[in-house]
């Protein structure tokens, strides 16, 4: 194990961490932290988007969704694994663990019940996907995961273009089809902004930015995510309760709502007559939302029965 | 239990390293890596798990297998 002060050193030179050897205690513990989270909201995408993926209105676009449900589980396969060689035991992490306790974002606990809702998600959810990877896999310290990011950005891009076509499409085509599209953007806009967490005044210390675990903060990532959907939903002309501002010469978002402010989940609203605070969100996101304890279960019951059906066997 | 062994609900599984290229030009290199109880479901699972280009060549290799002269920091 390197001394604190050769470990900080490599850090700051920019060099990748390649094995534990390489660590120290803390580090190792953050980055543990970081690919669970990544590898928890990679795997709970499949259940979210398998629910209305069975939505899909034709033959080839459920294989698109299919096709972006296994990317999915392939990009959680590569955090798990790289946990496994951390020394975690990958089945009991997918398999044994409390529902409650994986820690992916709130809005895949909201279901996705229809295929707009669906190509919403791949526009917004993988977007805010997309940034916050992307950051990673340009900045992170730990080689095997910078490594491992490679296939998943080629495939993120993927999801994010069968969203945007597709939120394209319903909206051109008018009538209740881009109402319902409105609807979706409506409730799953605020979501997508709770993504990247508590702002900056809020969150005193980044371990993951020090250990550069990742390299934007979360209002940083924020700004990336509204920079690239705000522009387009008002290109294909959905609305969206943000706007674009110039402050010192530079470009600056700022959204039209109080943040946070209440979110209905059972019937998926938001009120913006009413702000809540951190606090409220925490709770909220600590409470998980309605279809937590049945996504899990989708895929911890069959791996119990196989367990037991193994056991008889031998 | 050697590094690249890890125990699933079948039983114990070991790791393969996925290599791929994907023009003659280019050199094979590392993908990524898959853990499972045989070669023929390594087989199957790189395949899978790996599917993010249209590959020229794909071969995986037991990790095991990789004899190591040095590592990064030993050089």
């Amino acid at each position: 194990m390197p001394s604190s002060a050769e470990f900080d050193q490599m850090i700051k030179s920019g060099e990748l961490i390649e094995s534990t050897s390489e660590m120290t205690p803390e580090y190792l513990r953050e980055l543990k932290h970081t690919l669970v989270v990544s590898g928890d909201t990679e795997l709970i995408s499949a259940p979210a988007y398998y629910l209305a993926a069975k939505r899909a209105p034709s033959i080839n676009a459920f294989m698109t969704g299919i096709a972006i449900i296994q990317d999915e589980l392939a990009h959680a396969h590569i955090a798990y694994h790289i946990l496994e060689e951390l020394g975690e035991d990958q089945e009991n992490l997918i398999f044994s663990r409390d529902p409650k306790s994986f820690r992916y974002p709130y809005a895949f606990d909201v279901p996705l019940e229809t295929w707009t809702e669906l190509v919403v998600a791949n526009g917004f959810y993988d977007q805010a996907g997309f940034c916050l990877l992307g950051d990673i896999h340009d900045k992170c310290s730990y080689g095997p995961w910078k490594r491992g990011l490679n296939k998943v950005m080629l495939e993120e891009n993927f999801h994010l273009r069968n969203g945007r076509t597709w939120m394209k499409r319903i909206s051109a085509s008018g009538g209740a089809a881009k109402d319902e599209l409105q609807r979706a953007v409506d409730w799953m806009f605020p979501l997508s902004v709770e993504w990247f967490g508590l702002p900056d005044d809020k969150k005193m210390h980044s371990t993951q930015l020090e250990y550069r675990l990742k390299g934007l903060t979360n209002d940083q990532l924020r700004q990336w995510w509204l920079s690239t959907v705000v522009p387009y939903c008002e290109q294909i002309g959905v609305k969206v309760p943000a706007h674009k501002e110039t402050r010192d010469g530079k470009d600056v978002w700022e959204l039209d709502y109080p943040f946070p402010c209440e979110f209905d989940a059972e019937h998926k609203r938001w009120d913006f007559e009413h702000p809540s605070t951190w606090d409220d969100v925490l709770a909220r996101w600590r409470a998980r939302g309605p279809r937590n304890a049945e996504m899990v279960a989708m895929f911890q019951e069959e791996f119990h029965n196989f367990r037991k059906a193994h056991h008889q066997e031998s | 239990m050697s590094g690249s062994t890890y125990k699933r609900v079948s039983g114990e599984a070991v790791e393969y390293e996925v290599f791929a290229r994907k023009a003659r030009i280019d050199p094979l290199h590392l993908v990524g890596s898959v853990v499972a109880p045989d070669a023929d479901l390594a087989m199957a699972y790189a395949r899978a798990t790996y599917d993010e280009e249209r590959w020229c060549e794909m071969a995986i290799v037991r990790k095991d297998d990789v004899i190591r002269l040095w590592a990064p920091g030993e050089a």
